[in-house]
C-alpha cells in the first residue's frame, strides 16, 4: 500500500518532468525555426543584392573595355589588345560565376513540387538539346529503360543536364564520343546512371567533385565554374537522394545518382511505365 | 521616315551613368539615340512622364526603358503609376535590369509590363539586346491607334 502509493509519486514526478522536457523541446523548435527563417529571409535578400549589384560593374568593366577596343583601337599595338580582352574574358568569367552560385543558392531554397518523372522521355529530351548544342561533334548516347521517378520536373531535369553536359564536355577529345543512360531498381531506391568514355578523372580527389567552385581540371583543358555538380547535389539531397561518381584518367567517368523509390500508390497514379 | 523622328520617343529610366552610357550607345547604334532622354531615378521619370501638366511628355512616348532598382522613387513604383495613368496605361513598358529575381519578373508582370530583359554582363551581348528591343518596339511594334 504505501509502496504503491510511492510509486504512483515516483511517476507522476517522472511525468512531470517528461511533459516538462517536452515543452522546453518544443519552445526550442518554435525559437530555432524563427531563427531559420529569419536566416532565410536574409539569404534571400544577400542573393538578390549579389544577382544585382555585383552585375552592374562588371557590365561597366567589359562595356568600357569594349569601348576602349572600338574606339581607340587603332592607337593600341597587338599587345595591348591582348590585355584589354584578358581584362574583359575575366569580367565574363566573374559573371557566370555569379550566376552559378546565385542558381545553386536558389536550388536550395526553392520549393520542391513532387510529381511522378517519366526519365526516359525527360533525358532523351535532354540529350537532344545537348545534340543540337553540339552539331558539329559526333556523340552516340545509348539509352537503357530508366525506371520512373517520382521528383521535382525541373530540378531533376536540372540533374540530368548537369551530368550529360559534362559527359558531352569531359567526352570532347575523342573522336566518337560514347555517353550510356541506365537505371535499375535496388534495394528501395531507383537507380540512375551517365557513363562517358572522355577524360574521367583521379578517385584520389573523389571527395571534392561535389563542392561548389571545386574542379578537376584546369580552366585551359575544360573550361567551367564547378558548380554543376553541387547543384546536382543539392538538388538530390532535397529529394533524400544521392549521388557519387567513379572515374579514372583518360578512362572516362560514371556519375551515379539514386531517388528513393515511389510508393506502389504513386506507380499507379503515374500511369504506365 | 517622317518629321516626328527627332522627337522624343524612349524614356530610359537608369540610375547607373555607366549603363545609361552603354545603352545610349546601343541605342546610337542602332540609330535611336536621339529619339531617347535620359532620366537618373523614378521621381525624375515621373517629372519627364505627367510633371508639368501641358507640356507632360507622356503622349509623345513610345516606350520606356525602365530599371528596376532605383533611388527615391523605385522601377515597380514608376511601373505602377504609368499603369494608373489613362494616358499611359497602355505604353509599352521595358524592364532592363540585372535583377534575375523571379519575385520581380512576377511582380513586374502583374503590374502588367510588357516585356523583361536581364541586361546581359556580356557587350557585345549587351548591344545586342538593347539594339534589337530598340529596333522592335520603335518599328514593328504597333501601338493602339497605329493598325488601321
Amino acid at each position: 500500500m504505501f509502496s504503491a502509493a510511492r510509486d504512483v509519486t515516483e511517476r507522476k514526478k517522472t511525468e512531470d518532468a517528461l511533459l516538462a522536457l517536452k515543452n522546453d523541446l518544443e519552445n526550442r523548435v518554435h525559437q530555432r525555426t524563427a531563427e531559420l527563417e529569419v536566416a532565410n529571409k536574409e539569404l534571400e535578400a544577400f542573393s538578390y543584392s549579389v544577382s544585382h549589384d555585383l552585375r552592374a560593374p562588371l557590365r561597366a568593366i567589359d562595356g568600357f573595355s569594349r569601348k576602349v577596343v572600338v574606339g581607340y583601337g587603332d592607337k593600341l599595338d597587338d599587345e595591348g589588345r591582348r590585355q584589354l580582352q584578358v581584362v574583359r574574358d575575366n569580367a565574363q568569367r566573374m559573371g557566370n560565376l555569379i550566376d552559378d552560385l546565385l542558381a545553386f543558392s536558389r536550388m536550395g531554397r526553392r520549393e520542391i513540387a513532387l510529381q511522378p518523372l517519366d526519365m526516359n522521355a525527360m533525358v532523351r529530351g535532354v540529350a537532344d538539346e545537348l545534340r543540337a548544342a553540339e552539331s558539329q561533334r559526333a556523340i552516340e548516347f545509348a539509352f537503357l529503360p530508366l525506371p520512373r521517378a517520382w521528383g521535382d520536373a525541373s530540378m531533376v531535369r536540372q540533374v540530368w543536364v548537369n551530368l550529360l553536359a559534362n559527359a558531352v564536355k569531359f567526352s570532347r577529345q575523342r573522336p566518337v564520343a560514347h555517353i550510356e543512360i541506365g537505371g535499375s531498381r535496388e534495394s528501395g531506391e531507383v537507380r540512375y546512371w551517365v557513363k562517358d568514355d572522355g577524360a574521367g578523372f583521379d578517385m584520389q580527389y573523389a571527395d571534392k567533385l561535389f563542392g561548389v567552385f571545386q574542379r578537376l581540371h584546369r580552366q585551359d583543358e575544360f573550361e567551367g565554374t564547378g558548380v554543376g555538380l553541387a547543384i546536382a547535389q543539392r538538388i538530390l539531397h532535397r529529394h533524400n537522394g544521392r549521388i557519387w561518381g567513379e572515374g579514372k584518367p583518360d578512362a572516362g567517368a560514371t556519375f551515379r545518382f539514386a531517388l528513393p523509390q515511389p510508393s506502389a500508390e504513386k506507380q499507379l497514379s503515374g500511369g504506365p511505365e | 521616315m517622317n518629321a516626328v523622328d527627332q522627337e522624343l520617343q524612349i524614356l530610359l529610366v537608369e540610375d547607373n551613368p555607366d549603363d545609361a552610357e552603354l545603352t545610349m550607345d546601343a541605342l546610337r547604334a542602332s540609330g535611336l539615340v536621339n529619339k531617347a532622354q535620359w532620366v537618373k531615378d523614378g521621381a525624375e521619370a515621373l517629372d519627364v512622364l505627367f510633371g508639368n501638366g501641358a507640356a507632360a511628355e507622356c503622349h509623345r512616348l513610345r516606350l520606356i526603358l525602365l530599371d528596376l532598382r532605383l533611388p527615391r522613387v523605385d522601377g515597380v513604383e514608376v511601373l505602377r503609376a504609368v499603369r494608373a495613368d489613362e494616358r499611359t496605361r497602355r505604353l509599352p513598358v521595358v524592364v532592363l535590369t540585372s535583377s534575375r529575381e523571379e519575385s520581380d519578373v512576377v511582380r513586374t508582370y502583374d503590374l502588367g509590363v510588357n516585356s523583361y530583359l536581364v541586361k546581359p554582363v556580356e557587350s557585345e551581348e549587351f548591344m545586342k539586346v538593347v539594339g534589337e528591343l530598340g529596333l522592335y518596339w520603335m518599328l514593328l511594334n504597333k501601338l493602339p491607334g497605329e493598325t488601321r
